[in-house]
C-alpha cells in the first residue's frame, strides 16, 4: 500500500521536476559544465568563498535562492488550481492538522532540495574558513525558505478563492471593481502565467536596453534605430499573441453572445496591446525624450503597435499556425524595417493599421478555431 | 333610492370605463395574437461544418412563441444547433428573429433578443460571478432589480463575488442560468439545464421558465431527462437527426 507522502510526491514533486527538466539541465550546465571536471570543486569553492567574503554578493545569492522558493510555492499553489487536482482540497483538508503540515514540510523540502545541498556544502565551507556569521546566516535563511511556503499552503487549502498571496485585496478589488473586457487577457497571464508575461518583459526590456546601449557608444542617435529596437521588441511579444489566440478561444466565446459591436470588439483589441506594450513606451520615453521630439516617440510607438495589433489579428485566419505566423510575421517585418529605412515610416503604419483593420472587420464574426489532422 | 342611484352610476362609471380602455386592450391581445403567429426564430439554409464535416443542414426551420424541447442523441448536434441559433460559431445561411432581425445584417440586435446558457459554461479561473452579471448587464441590459432577485432566488448571491475558479458545477451552471435571464431576450436557449443544479434550484428555474413564457418570451431547452409535465406545458418538440431539426 502507498503512503500518503508518496501519493502526494507523485502529484507534486515528480512533477515538479518533470516539468523544469529544461531548466535544471541549463542550470547543470551552468554550475558543473562550464568548467572541466579537475577544476571543478575549486571554481564552486570560490563562488562560496566569493559571497560568504562579500556582503553584498551574499544578498544576490539569497535573492536568488528565496527567488527559487517563490518557484517553488508558486508551483504548489498551481497545483491546487490546475483542473483535475480539485480533490486535492477535501482530501488534503481532512488530514490531522500535524501530519498535514509535516506532509508540507515534505513535499516543500523536496522541491527546494537543490538550493539545500548546495547551501549545506556553502555551510561546511564557511565553517573551514572561519565564516561562522555566513554560515549561521545562510541556515537561518534556509530554514526560514522551508518554512514560510507552508503558511501559503495552509492559507490556500482554508480559502480555495484566493488566487496568489494578495488574500485580502483581492477580496476586497473583486467586491469593489469590475473587471473590465479590456483586462481579461492581462489578468489571465498575471495570475495563470507569470512567468510568461515576466520572461517575455525581461527579454524585451533587455533588447531596448542593448539598443538605447548601442546607440549611447557609438554617440548617435538615430530613430530608426530605436524603430528596429522597439520592432524586435515587438517579436518578443509573439508567444503572448498565440495565448492570447488561445485564450480567447477557450474562454472567451460566451462573449460572442454578448450584442458588442464589431468596432467595440476591434477597440478591445487595440487596447489590449497598448497595455501591453505600455512598459516599453515608458522605458523608450524615459531614456529617448531628450534625443528625438515627440512626433517621433509617436512614430515609434505607433509603429509598434500597429505590427503588434497587425500580428495578432493574422491569427484570425484559423488555419494560421504558430509556424506559418512565424513566417507572415517575419516577412511583414521585413518589410516594414525596409520602408522605415527609407523613412516611410507613416505609410508603413498606414498600411499595417488598413491590414489589421480589414482582417479584423471580415474574419473575427467567421472566425472559429481550426483543429489541425495529425 | 339614492343609494341606488350612487351604485347605478358606479356601474355606469365603469362601463364607460371599460369601453373606453377596451380598444386598448383590443389592440394588445391582437398584437399578442400576432406575435404568437409570427415565427420568433426562423431559419434559412442554415448550414455547419466543423472542417470538412457536415454536422447541421437545416433547409428551413419556424418556431412560433412557445417552449420547445430540442431532443436528440449523444453527438447529434442539439449544442452545436444552439450554438449556431445564438451567434457563438459561425455558419452558413441565415437565421431571423421576430421576423425582421437579421443574424446577418443585425449582428448586434440579433444577439440581444437572444440567449444562450451553457451545458457545460466554461469561464476565465479569475473572473468573479458579478464580473460575468455586470458584463452582461451592461451589454444585454435589462432590469437590475429583476436580476438580482433571480440572483437571490437561485443563491447566487451568496458566492457572486469570489472568482468561478472556486466554484463547483452547480454554482457555475446557476451562474451561466442566471446571466441567460438578462436583457430583454425574445429566446433562451437552455443546453441541459437541469443537470447539476439543486431540485430548488429546479423548481426555481421552472417558475422563470413558466413566468418569462407567460410574458412571451420562448424557451429552447435541451435535455436527456424528461421535462417535468407538471411544471412545464411544452409546445413542442425538437428532434435533431440526420443534420436536421423537425418540429413534432
Amino acid at each position: 500500500m502507498r503512503t500518503t507522502t508518496a501519493i502526494l510526491s507523485k502529484i507534486f514533486t515528480q512533477r515538479f521536476y518533470i516539468q523544469n527538466t529544461g531548466f535544471f539541465l541549463v542550470l547543470f550546465y551552468l554550475l558543473f559544465g562550464v568548467v572541466d571536471g579537475s577544476s571543478l570543486w575549486n571554481y564552486h569553492q570560490s563562488l562560496m568563498l566569493g559571497f560568504l567574503r562579500n556582503n553584498s554578493f551574499l544578498i544576490i545569492v539569497l535573492l536568488l535562492w528565496t527567488s527559487y522558493a517563490l518557484k517553488c510555492a508558486g508551483f504548489i499553489l498551481k497545483t491546487f488550481q490546475t483542473q483535475g487536482y480539485d480533490f486535492l482540497f477535501p482530501t488534503m483538508g481532512s488530514m490531522p492538522a500535524t501530519s498535514r503540515w509535516r506532509t508540507w514540510w515534505v513535499l516543500h523540502t523536496a522541491i527546494y532540495m537543490p538550493v539545500l545541498v548546495y547551501a549545506a556544502v556553502a555551510v561546511v565551507v564557511a565553517i573551514q574558513q572561519h565564516y561562522y556569521l555566513k554560515g549561521i546566516i545562510i541556515i537561518v535563511f534556509n530554514i526560514a525558505n522551508c518554512i514560510w511556503p507552508l503558511t501559503l499552503y495552509e492559507r490556500k487549502l482554508a480559502q480555495p478563492d484566493v488566487i496568489f498571496f494578495t488574500g485580502h485585496m483581492q477580496r476586497w478589488l473583486n467586491k469593489h471593481f469590475t473587471k473590465p473586457p479590456v483586462l481579461f487577457f492581462l489578468y489571465e497571464l498575471f495570475t495563470n502565467f507569470p512567468r510568461r508575461i515576466f520572461s517575455t518583459k525581461l527579454f524585451s526590456a533587455a533588447i531596448l536596453w542593448l539598443t538605447f546601449l548601442i546607440m549611447r557608444q557609438g554617440e548617435y542617435f538615430d530613430l530608426r534605430g530605436l524603430q528596429l529596437g522597439a520592432m524586435v521588441s515587438v517579436l518578443v511579444h509573439m508567444q503572448l499573441m498565440v495565448h492570447n489566440r488561445a485564450f480567447d478561444d477557450t474562454y472567451l466565446n460566451f462573449m460572442e453572445n454578448l450584442p458588442i459591436r464589431l468596432s467595440t470588439h476591434y477597440l478591445r483589441l487595440i487596447c489590449i496591446y497598448i497595455l501591453m506594450f505600455l512598459p516599453e513606451m515608458v522605458m523608450i520615453t524615459v531614456n529617448a525624450y531628450t534625443k528625438t521630439p515627440w512626433m517621433g516617440l509617436i512614430t515609434v510607438f505607433c509603429t509598434a503597435l500597429s505590427l503588434m495589433i497587425l500580428f495578432r489579428c493574422l491569427l484570425y485566419f484559423p488555419k494560421m499556425n504558430p509556424e506559418i505566423h512565424v513566417r507572415y510575421v517575419l516577412l511583414t517585418s521585413f518589410i516594414v524595417l525596409f520602408m522605415i529605412l527609407g523613412k516611410y515610416e507613416w505609410p508603413a503604419i498606414a498600411l499595417l493599421q488598413i491590414a489589421s483593420a480589414i482582417i479584423f472587420f471580415k474574419k473575427y464574426r467567421t472566425y472559429e478555431p481550426y483543429i489541425e489532422r495529425e | 333610492m339614492v343609494n341606488g342611484k350612487k351604485g347605478t352610476n358606479k356601474f355606469l362609471l365603469k362601463r364607460t370605463a371599460i369601453i373606453d380602455i377596451y380598444p386598448l386592450f383590443f389592440h394588445i391581445y391582437i398584437f399578442k395574437l400576432l406575435r404568437m403567429s409570427e415565427p420568433v426564430i426562423a431559419l434559412h439554409t442554415v448550414k455547419k461544418n466543423y472542417q470538412d464535416v457536415p454536422v447541421l443542414d437545416i433547409a428551413r426551420l419556424e418556431l412560433p412563441v412557445g417552449i420547445y424541447w430540442l431532443q436528440g442523441e449523444n453527438g447529434a448536434g442539439k449544442t452545436t444547433c444552439m450554438k449556431v441559433m445564438a451567434g457563438l460559431i459561425p455558419f452558413k445561411g441565415e437565421i431571423v428573429l421576430r421576423g425582421n432581425v437579421s443574424s446577418r445584417e443585425h449582428p448586434v440586435q440579433f444577439r440581444r433578443l437572444i440567449n444562450y446558457a451553457e451545458a457545460e459554461p466554461l469561464y476565465p479561473s479569475f473572473l468573479t460571478g458579478r464580473d460575468l452579471l455586470e458584463l452582461y448587464l451592461n451589454t444585454k441590459g435589462g432590469n437590475r432589480d429583476q436580476i438580482s432577485a433571480i440572483s437571490e432566488r437561485l443563491g447566487v448571491d451568496i458566492f457572486v463575488n469570489n472568482p468561478v475558479s472556486s466554484y463547483s458545477s452547480g454554482m457555475l451552471k446557476k451562474l451561466s442560468l442566471l446571466l441567460a435571464f438578462t436583457g430583454n431576450p425574445a429566446l433562451i436557449l437552455l443546453d441541459e439545464p437541469l443537470i447539476t443544479i439543486d431540485t430548488y434550484a429546479l423548481t426555481v428555474l421552472y417558475d422563470l421558465i413558466r413566468t418569462y413564457s407567460a410574458k412571451g418570451v420562448t424557451f429552447c431547452i435541451t435535455s436527456h431527462q424528461p421535462l417535468d409535465a407538471e411544471e412545464l406545458t411544452v409546445t413542442g418538440t425538437l428532434k435533431v437527426a440526420h443534420k436536421n431539426i423537425t418540429l413534432n
